[in-house]
Order: structure tokens, then C-alpha cells, then sequence
């Protein structure tokens, strides 16, 4: 268990992405990061379209200090930049959420999204390759039937290991509006995709017809008031999922009780602190990640200040309310000014629900343990992440002294931002998505 | 006046975010849209209601405003303002300026929007002028108007105006979206308050900013100490025509 107030979390990783060029573009800032459901993948999507997977090394007796460590396993383009003619809007291709499908054979499933089309990818290994075909030779080229005088059966041969990503499924032209989430049912038959209004649910079989389950759409769009920001399946009921919105409030929904969800079985919401009201409060109480705990007893949802957990039980408040950031309060219009305030991050469970997590500014990230209620803010950094290094805890000093190893409000960087992070099924292995680079941490081994 | 300053800027700063995300790789983002525009209606909240209490403190040396007292029925659409309006009063006393009247409720469900005690004595001029262009109209929607609702009804017929057309008094016309929105035009052509009607941030702050900040996004040295700004600046203008498109358009 990695305990949270001592230097027990070190780096066992760190990856760059990086185009041709060496150069840092903008194609390559991660934008994504997602474990599958053994935590032996961790696969990343980036702003250029692209996925990168990686594979945890099997663990070797001849060289325990590499315990587990990831490395790249296939890397492919999964989605290009479009146009849409009849708008004259160009589609993005940055992947905006990678999700896996639990896996039944030995290929490996997911699927990635960018703003308007969902894809499912088949990852799965060739160690083998046909030889000896008789209307073509091994370069590939066709041989002249004539010139074939003797019929030989192709056979298989060792080939070096070569993982290739195929696109089984393109989900397209369902989505009016951005897609920002999607997420796998447990019934491994379905899954949604929501944008901005509405919310699909898909068969993975079926590639030119979706249920719409959700629609806020108003008919008259000067009406419209908030939007879809998350939302997610329950981990257990299938009928069951959530969607989080931008004024701060999470709706609960049961596919059982209509076709059409919009009418919410539970509604969580918390009434507002009239002593935090602020001339940005509309903007900073939008909710920008929800996710289940593994029990499916809980969600937790980020705002951009806080993070809470809600009982599923309990409708008016949250049971936990955590600050990441609560300095930040004073500097929103700052943050506005620079486009910060308008940051979505991510939030994380462990695999026990004992532990969350989130990002937050100058490559901090926070973990807040939910039964010693103690908190931790570290870094993702180069500088201090050199391999089996101890992450050091970091603090913000908010006023008065500050200490030696403190940092000030005032010095934070406020482009170098954690807002993907993820954390492995059942082990203390998170990753960390800084930027184009990729930090990958896990507990020391005393 | 810093204040006044202070909401200035930010509503300045929002339209041109507003501006920039219409050129950004992906289109224009309705989430964002969204907040901006939620920024831009409490900046304009909060400049109006400083402005007013800037004018009510000039006003005490002439006098009170009474002949706003005869307003009071019409203010009464408006009893349930939103809770960010800071002053509930100041919005029940915008003067002169017709277009201050066309600023909406931020909750154009729920309340009402505000109108203007000076352009009152128009809409019910108005009013009775188009009663006959607008026969269609169900007889709901006035009366609810003059009874002080909260607003017309979802479903009922907005109240007509001037250079409408009569498919404008079907029910649902204007939310079946049969009626091209000229909300900015009509601005530019009537130049005086539009009435009441349920509508969402975008196009009445696309009418704010064209007539108030217009003149605003000048060089430094233009207009400056101007109290109404005037839309002289020709660049300006087309820069803010091309923002208030960018906003009602979305």
C-alpha cells in the first residue's frame, strides 16, 4: 500500500512522445491514459490521433529490480483529421478517451474516440507467418499460373513477435456535438458515447444505428443552460449509468424505466456555499470527470477545485469533499485570463477505493487517502524522476513564510498541467500524463 | 468605476475568447461557448448594476426617479431575478438607453426578462400597434404579459414585433425555428428596445455588446472617457459584428 506521507512512491518509468522531428508538438501532448482491466496494458492517446500501448515486462528472477516495468507495445494511428464539408469545420483528431474491453480471447479490444467518431481496435500478436504460397512468392508478388508446375501447402514459420492494430468497428456521423466520454457496459454487449447534448448507447455489432437515451437538447438552443461534461456506466448494472453536467450536477439514470433517459431516476447535487460565491462560480462548479468506484457504491466527480464522492444513496450532498487546489480561489480571474480555468481534470479510484486521485498545476497531482484522510501532492518532473527515484512530497505555501522545499502560489506553472492520470486495477501503479511526457510510478520494493 | 472598469474588461476579454474559439482547429465548442457567455452575462450584470448605482448616487442630487413608479407592473415580471444579480433593485432602473433593456435574465426559463422603465412607454405602443399584424397571436401571451407572470408560458406565441411577419403569431413558429432570427438586425434597423422574449444569453448579449462595446474596442486614445460609447469606429465594428455573429450564429 503505498503510504501517503512517506517517500514510498518512486519512478519506474518515464516516456516522451515525440514526432520525427524532435520537436515538442503539439500532436504530441497526451490526451488520454487508460489501464485495461489486468493493468498489463496501459495505452495513451494523444492529440496527433495517435495510441500508444504499453506492455508490463513479465516479472524475472534474473532481474527482479525490473519488476513490471512498462514498455512500448504497439503504436498506431487511430484516428486522422477530417473535414466536414457541410459545416466547413475541420475534425480534430486527438483522442479524447481510450476505454478497454475486458478481454475474452488473445487479442486485446479498445476503443478510442476523437470528437466525432468512436473507433474498436483489434491489438493482437503474430508470431507466425504463412510461407510457401503457390500463386505468389514470398516477396508478395504474384507468379504467373503458367509458370506454376508443382502445387506445395503453405505452412507456418517462426516470424519475430509483430503486434498490429486493426479497426474492427467505425462508429460514425451519430454525434451533432463533441464526444467527451464513452464507456464499456458491464454487459460486454454495449456501450455510449456523449457529447455535449445527447447520449448514445451502441452495440459493438452494429455500426450505422445508435439508441439516443439521452437528449437535453432544448428546442430552442438560445435556451440552452448546461451541457453534458462525463458519464459513465455502472460497473455492475448494466441498466444503470451516470452523466455529470456543467452546472455541477450529476444525474443517475436506469435504461429500465424509459427508452429515453431524460427524466433522471436520482439527481445529486449540493447546494452552493454562499460564501464561495464568486464572479466565476457558474464556471469553476461545472463538473469535468465522473467516475464509479470499483464497488459501484460511489462516484466521484472533479470540479475544477475539488473533488467529491457522493454515496449513491444520498442525493443533497457529497460525503467527501476534497481541495486540490483551494489557493487557486483567489486567482480566477488570472486563471480565466489564461484559459486555465477552463481545464478539464481527470480523477482517478484505486483499486480498493481506499485512495483518489487527480491532477492539478506545475506538474502536481494529488492523492487523497479516504480513511486517514491524509493527502499527498507530488510531482512529475525530469528533473526528479530519474528511474527507482523517490518522489518527493510537494507543498504550495499559500501565504506568510515560506518554507525551503515550499513552492509558492505565485511561481506555479500553469502550462505544465496533470490532467490524465490512471491508476493500475489492483496494484499501486499510477501513471501520469504531463504534458507529451508520460510518468509511470509505483511503490518501492523495501 | 473600477468596477465598472473591472467588468469592462472582462466582457471585452470573453468576446474575444469567444471570437478565437470560432477560429480554433474543431469548431466552436458549446461547453466553452457556454461559460463564456456565463462570464460575459455576469459582467454585464455586474457593470450595470455598478453603473446604475454610480447614476443613482448622481441622480440623489436631482431627485428620485419617480416616474419609473409607474413601471412597477412590468418590473414585477422580473420579482424573481436571478441570485448573482448584485442589487436587486439595479436592474429595475435602467435608464435611458433602450438597449439596456434588451439584457435578459440569466435563466431565461425561470425569470423574466428586464425591462426598461425609460423604453417602457414603447412597448405598449407596440404592443397595441401589433395587435392587429399579429391577430394570430393567442390572446395568452399578452395577457400573461400584462398580468405580470413570470414570463410567457414555454409553448405561447412570443410577443410580436415590429417588421415580423404574421407566421410569427403561430404557436411554436419561432421555436420550430421557422422564423430566421434577425435579432441583430433589428437592432440596426429600429435601433430601440425589443421586447421581452424568452431567449438565452447569446443573442441578447450579441445586441449588448454590438451597441455598447462597439465602440470600446478602439485605439487607446478614441473615446475613452466617453460614458456612452458610440459605435464610430469602423474597425472596431467589424471586429464586433463578426463577434456577435460568432455568438448568435452558434
Amino acid at each position: 500500500m503505498c503510504k501517503r506521507t512517506k517517500e514510498d512512491v518512486c519512478v519506474t518509468k518515464t516516456f516522451r512522445h515525440r514526432t520525427r522531428k524532435r520537436k515538442k508538438a503539439i500532436a504530441d501532448i497526451i490526451s488520454t491514459v487508460e489501464f485495461n482491466h489486468t493493468g498489463e496494458l496501459l495505452a495513451t492517446g494523444d492529440k496527433g490521433g495517435r495510441v500508444v500501448i504499453f506492455q508490463r515486462e513479465q516479472e524475472s528472477k534474473n532481474q527482479p529490480h525490473r519488476r513490471g516495468e512498462y514498455n512500448v507495445y504497439s503504436t498506431f494511428q487511430s484516428h486522422e483529421p477530417e473535414f466536414d464539408y457541410l459545416k466547413s469545420l475541420e475534425i480534430e483528431e486527438k483522442i479524447n478517451k481510450i476505454r478497454w474491453l475486458p478481454q475474452q480471447n488473445a487479442a486485446y479490444f479498445l476503443l478510442s474516440t476523437n470528437d466525432k467518431t468512436v473507433k474498436l481496435w483489434k491489438v493482437s500478436e503474430r508470431d507466425k507467418r504463412p510461407e510457401g504460397y503457390n500463386l505468389k512468392d514470398e516477396d508478395g508478388r504474384l507468379r504467373d499460373p503458367s509458370t506454376i508446375t508443382t502445387l506445395r501447402v503453405p505452412v507456418l514459420r517462426p516470424m519475430d513477435l509483430m503486434v498490429e492494430a486493426t479497426p474492427r468497428r467505425v462508429f460514425a456521423n451519430a454525434h451533432t456535438y463533441h464526444i467527451n466520454s464513452i464507456s464499456v457496459n458491464s454487459d460486454y454487449e454495449t456501450y455510449m458515447s456523449a457529447d455535449d447534448l445527447r447520449i448514445n448507447l451502441w452495440n459493438f455489432e452494429i455500426i450505422n444505428q445508435s439508441f439516443n437515451i439521452v437528449d437535453i437538447k432544448p428546442a430552442n438552443m438560445e435556451e440552452l443552460t448546461e451541457v453534458i461534461t462525463a458519464a459513465e456506466f455502472h460497473p455492475h448494472h448494466c441498466n444503470t449509468f451516470v452523466y455529470s453536467s456543467s452546472k455541477g450536477t450529476i444525474r443517475l439514470c436506469d435504461m429500465r424505466a424509459s427508452a429515453l433517459c431524460d427524466k433522471h431516476s436520482k439527481f445529486f447535487e449540493e447546494p452552493e456555499d454562499p460564501s464561495n460565491r464568486s464572479f466565476f462560480s457558474e464556471i469553476i462548479s461545472s463538473i469535468s470527470d465522473v467516475k464509479f468506484s470499483h464497488s459501484g457504491r460511489y462516484i466521484m466527480t472533479r470540479d475544477y477545485l475539488t473533488v467529491k464522492v457522493w454515496d449513491l444513496n444520498m442525493e443533497n450532498r457529497p460525503i467527501e469533499t476534497y481541495q486540490v487546489h483551494d489557493y487557486l480561489r483567489s486567482k480566477l480571474c488570472s486563471l480565466y485570463e489564461n484559459d486555465c480555468i477552463f481545464d478539464k481534470f481527470e480523477c482517478v479510484w484505486n483499486g480498493s477505493d481506499s485512495v483518489i486521485m487527480t491532477g492539478s498545476y506545475n506538474n502536481f497531482f494529488r492523492m487523497f487517502d479516504r480513511n486517514t484522510k491524509r493527502d499527498v501532492t507530488l510531482e512529475a518532473s525530469r528533473e526528479n524522476s530519474k528511474p527507482r527515484a523517490i518522489l518527493k512530497p510537494r507543498k504550495v505555501c499559500v501565504g506568510g513564510k515560506r518554507r525551503k522545499d515550499e513552492i509558492s502560489v505565485d511561481s506555479l506553472d500553469f502550462s505544465k498541467k496533470i490532467l490524465h492520470t490512471a491508476w493500475h486495477p489492483s496494484e499501486n501503479i499510477i501513471a501520469v500524463a504531463a504534458t507529451n511526457n508520460l510518468y509511470i510510478f509505483q511503490d518501492k520494493v523495501n | 468605476m473600477e468596477v465598472q472598469k473591472e467588468a469592462q474588461r472582462i466582457m471585452t476579454m470573453s468576446v474575444w475568447k469567444m471570437y478565437h474559439s470560432r477560429m480554433q482547429r474543431g469548431g466552436l465548442r458549446l461547453h466553452r461557448s457556454l461559460q463564456l457567455s456565463l462570464v460575459m452575462r455576469n459582467a454585464r450584470d455586474l457593470y450595470l448594476s455598478a453603473k446604475l448605482e454610480e447614476e443613482d448616487e448622481m441622480a440623489a442630487g436631482v431627485g428620485p426617479g419617480e416616474d419609473f413608479a409607474g413601471r412597477q407592473p412590468q418590473l414585477d415580471l422580473q420579482a424573481p431575478s436571478p441570485p448573482h444579480l448584485e442589487g436587486a433593485r439595479a436592474p429595475e432602473r435602467l435608464p435611458q438607453a433602450p438597449l439596456e433593456a434588451s439584457l435578459l435574465s440569466p435563466q431565461p426559463l425561470e425569470t423574466p426578462p428586464l425591462p426598461s422603465p425609460s423604453a417602457s412607454p414603447e412597448p405598449e405602443p407596440m404592443e397595441t400597434q401589433e395587435e392587429p399584424s399579429s391577430s394570430p397571436a393567442p390572446p395568452q401571451s399578452r395577457t400573461s404579459w400584462s398580468r405580470g407572470a413570470s414570463g410567457p408560458p414555454p409553448g405561447a406565441t412570443k410577443p410580436s414585433r415590429k417588421r415580423r411577419s404574421s407566421s410569427l403569431g403561430k404557436i411554436g413558429a419561432a421555436e420550430a425555428g421557422l422564423v430566421p432570427s434577425k435579432k441583430a438586425k433589428l437592432v440596426e434597423e429600429e435601433g430601440e428596445r425589443q421586447p421581452q422574449r424568452q431567449e438565452g444569453p447569446f443573442p441578447s448579449l450579441a445586441r449588448v455588446l454590438q451597441d455598447r462595446f462597439s465602440g470600446l474596442i478602439l485605439p487607446p486614445q478614441a473615446a475613452k472617457g466617453s460614458e456612452e460609447p458610440k459605435a464610430s469606429c469602423r474597425q472596431g465594428d467589424g471586429v464586433l459584428s463578426i463577434m456577435v455573429r460568432a455568438v448568435v450564429a452558434f
